[in-house]
């Protein structure tokens, strides 16, 4: 034994003067400042997505109904659910933080609790408040840390120099390899589903987008909406405002999934996908207006089995997605292929009818089981400012109209457009297309009474006219169509609108008249609103009906006050592709349970 | 406009309750020719025309009640302290003939000019009277037709600035 290990051992005695390494009071101190302990949700900010539900390897989350309580209301882009965790399952692994949409959901560093009741371990974080609801540290989803992609696959487009002096469709499309890079961005939650009109199954067609199976992926799509391939172009997508994925980053481009969709399935395709319509029935309906609304409500009964007929006065089908969309947002074969597909489920068209002067309201009251009102918004406001009885001010849905029947327009040097909506910026694009073509340049100005915040118009529209070179002049109330002494319209006279709105959000606008400017063209075009041309039903039968504003007035069902008579679309409800397609479901499975009372009372 | 629709016969008056007399006629001249109107417009635009006459029929109430008050002076002083602001947003408009199927824009441009028309002349009353009761009086009907313009002008908007694709 040397003297090294007899003096070892006392060595150790150094260490009586260091300060202890293990904890004095192990209960009562602090967690690490990431320490992953209780969960904490913002339950304002959560949208009930049930994504952290979808997540859970241990099924420790049950999404529960708390509609009502703090910060909660059911509403598009909200189920009214919330995460309840079950700690007799809970890793603390923290996936559901990661993965949480809105990052309403984080942990805090609490990390001890006491019950007697084994059940109080399952709880409602946000709705059940805790004490540790209030602390700042624990763990929450670093930034920049994301288990799906935040940024939209781009659609590539044709460039503005590209498309500027024709009608050829911007929208190129997703290949394959982008749509399912895209189709990955999505958590499948189905927050989106509610929010759509006509409820389309868009998790479901988003997953058949992921496996490839596009097969599957139309039939879902044409399940609850026959207008698939248009909707796919020209949808306004009320779902992607909702998306889950909008709260930290783009929404999932579901229009686009829709339209590749469509695509990817060989038009001859369709026909066997759908399958064959049921066997016929002794049932007849009449429907007016070959619309989005008239079109689905025929395709529903058709495959019922009923004898549909479906009258309408333009030479088309398709309604104002044939004469109110320009071709370079949705090209006329889309919408002749959907009707085609419509039509080959055994419907009858009658074109160039007009109702009212062609047949009667009455002759079809007598001749059909039911009869589908669905006719569109299709006349055009005025203003009614002076000068604007001028002819070379026009209406807008008037000019769309004469440019998809292939009339020969001369177009103007200048041209002053007055609104902010989605019909506006049609005209103005499609009058810069022939300025271009005929003139070698474009003068569009467009102008407002609301400012660009405000505007109808869908975004994108605002973003391609800029790049157009439509110039765009917001808040500018109209005052005047100027004209000369020798009846020359000079252009339109507008004020600077200061504010638009009052608090309640109603029309309240204030005007800086010193602020005037004349917006020099040779054609003032209106397009600042649209009505039904309803004057084909007759006085009789107007005063028959109950209206509601100036609407037809439809109970939840589409059925008007007249027991045989339906109505659907921009004229009860609206305006847009989805809708009316949505309320064409709608009055055709109202006909369908009135055909089953029927039958049952026989 | 603002020498038209008894301006000359306003300004003879010269007591409170002889204005308000007259502004109540008004007022009820307009209801009559509304509810006169309702059942020769057609079923889909006659909610319009009633709402019309419910107004002019609420202002007639008003002015009424406001000629029987006793406190008559204070009532209209309190009431010209938070005066309207005229938004004129239809001054631009014309006014149209309604002739025999007037539709809903033109029975709304007609209420606009008519309201546009009495604003004026209550406003032209009141800056040609001396400071006192009878032009409180005035600057008070005016405000009132200013108000009952402005909401005009939203319903207008509402429906004529609507139902685009």
């Amino acid at each position: 034994m040397s003297v090294r290990d007899v003096l070892s051992p006392f060595t150790a005695w150094k260490n009586l003067f260091r300060d202890p390494v293990s904890i004095k009071d192990p209960l009562n101190r602090e967690a690490s400042e990431r320490y992953r302990g209780f969960h904490k949700n913002d339950s304002g900010k959560c949208i009930g997505c049930g994504t952290c539900e979808a997540i859970c390897q241990n099924g420790a989350i049950d999404m529960v109904p708390v509609d009502g309580a703090e910060g909660v209301k059911t509403q598009p882009g909200d189920s009214g659910l919330r995460p309840r965790i079950d700690y007799g399952r809970c890793c603390w692994c923290a996936l559901c933080v990661d993965v949480c949409m809105t990052g309403s959901l984080t942990m805090s560093n609490e990390y001890k609790w006491v019950e007697s009741d084994p059940d109080k371990f399952r709880f409602t974080p946000g709705i059940d408040k805790k004490h540790w609801d209030e602390y700042r540290n624990g763990y929450q989803r670093p930034v920049g840390h994301r288990l799906n992609a935040p940024e939209q696959i781009d659609m590539p487009e044709l460039e503005p120099e590209d498309r500027i002096d024709s009608f050829v469709e911007i929208v190129k499309g997703y290949s394959v390899e982008q749509a399912k890079l895209e189709a990955d961005r999505c958590v499948t939650c189905g927050i989106c589903v509610a929010t759509c009109p006509t409820h389309m199954p868009i998790p479901e067609y988003i997953s058949a987008v992921r496996d490839g199976d596009y097969e599957h992926g139309l039939k879902l799509l044409y399940e609850s909406n026959p207008f698939s391939q248009i909707c796919g172009k020209v949808c306004t997508r009320k779902c992607e405002t909702t998306c889950a994925a909008s709260h930290e980053g783009d929404p999932i481009a579901i229009r686009w999934l829709k339209r590749h969709i469509t695509e990817q399935v060989p038009f001859e395709r369709y026909r066997d996908i759908l399958g064959e319509p049921a066997a016929a029935t002794d049932r007849k309906i009449a429907i007016v207006g070959a619309g989005p609304a008239g079109m689905t409500a025929a395709f529903d009964l058709a495959r019922k089995g009923h004898k549909v007929t479906v009258y309408e006065a333009e030479s088309y089908a398709g309604g104002m997605t044939r004469y109110g969309i320009p071709e370079y947002r949705l090209p006329y074969d889309t919408i002749q292929r959907e009707i085609d597909l419509i039509v080959s489920m055994g419907v009858e068209m009658h074109y160039n009818t007009r109702i009212g002067t062609d047949i009667s309201m009455q002759q079809l009251q007598q001749d059909n089981d039911a009869v589908v009102l669905a006719i569109g918004l299709q006349l055009g406001r005025s203003t009614r400012i002076p000068g604007s009885d001028h002819p070379q001010v026009f209406k807008a849905v008037d000019l769309l109209r004469r440019i998809t029947n292939g009339e020969a327009i001369e177009a103007p040097k200048r041209m002053v457009v007055i609104g902010g909506g989605n019909v506006a910026m049609d005209i103005a694009r499609s009058v810069a297309r022939l300025q271009q073509q005929q003139h070698g340049e474009i003068a569009v100005t467009l102008t407002a009474l609301e400012d660009k915040t405000h505007f109808l118009a869908d975004p994108v529209e605002i973003k391609e006219s800029i790049e157009e070179h439509i110039d765009i002049r917001d808040s500018r109330g109209p005052q005047e169509c100027v004209v000369d002494d020798q009846g020359r319209l000079l252009g339109l006279r507008t004020w600077k609108v200061l504010s638009i709105f009052d608090d309640q959000g109603r029309f309240a606008p204030t005007y800086d008249d010193g602020d005037e400017q004349l917006h020099e063209g040779e054609w003032v075009v209106e397009a600042i609103g649209q009505m039904s041309d309803v004057s084909l039903l007759g006085e009789e039968l107007t005063e028959k009906l109950e209206w509601n504003r100036g609407r037809i007035q439809v109970d939840d069902t589409g059925r008007t006050s007249e027991a045989w008579l339906w109505a659907a679309g921009d004229c009860v409800k609206g305006p847009d592709v989805v809708t009316a397609v949505a309320t064409g479901h709608k009055v055709a499975a109202s006909i369908e349970d009135v055909f089953a009372q029927q039958e049952a009372q026989a | 406009m603002t020498e038209g629709r008894g301006y000359k016969k306003l300004k003879a008056q010269t007591s409170l309750q002889d204005i308000l007399e007259v502004a109540t006629e008004f007022e009820r001249t307009a209801r009559d020719f509304y509810k006169g109107l309702a059942p020769k417009v057609s079923k889909r635009i006659r909610y319009l025309v009633e709402e019309l006459a419910d107004e002019e029929q609420q202002h007639f109430d008003l002015f009424s009640e406001l000629r029987a008050r006793p406190d008559i002076v204070e009532q209209v002083k309190e009431s010209v302290e938070t005066p309207a602001s005229d938004r004129r947003f239809s001054d631009c408009i014309h006014l149209p003939e309604l002739g025999e199927q007037p539709d809903d824009q033109a029975v709304l441009q007609y209420a606009l000019g008519r309201e546009h028309a009495a604003m004026e002349q209550y406003r032209s009353l009141a800056e040609s009277t001396p400071p006192g009761p009878i032009r409180d009086l005035f600057q008070y009907l005016a405000d009132e037709e200013t108000e009952h313009k402005n909401e005009l002008e939203k319903r207008y908007y509402e429906v004529v600035h609507s139902g685009g694709v």
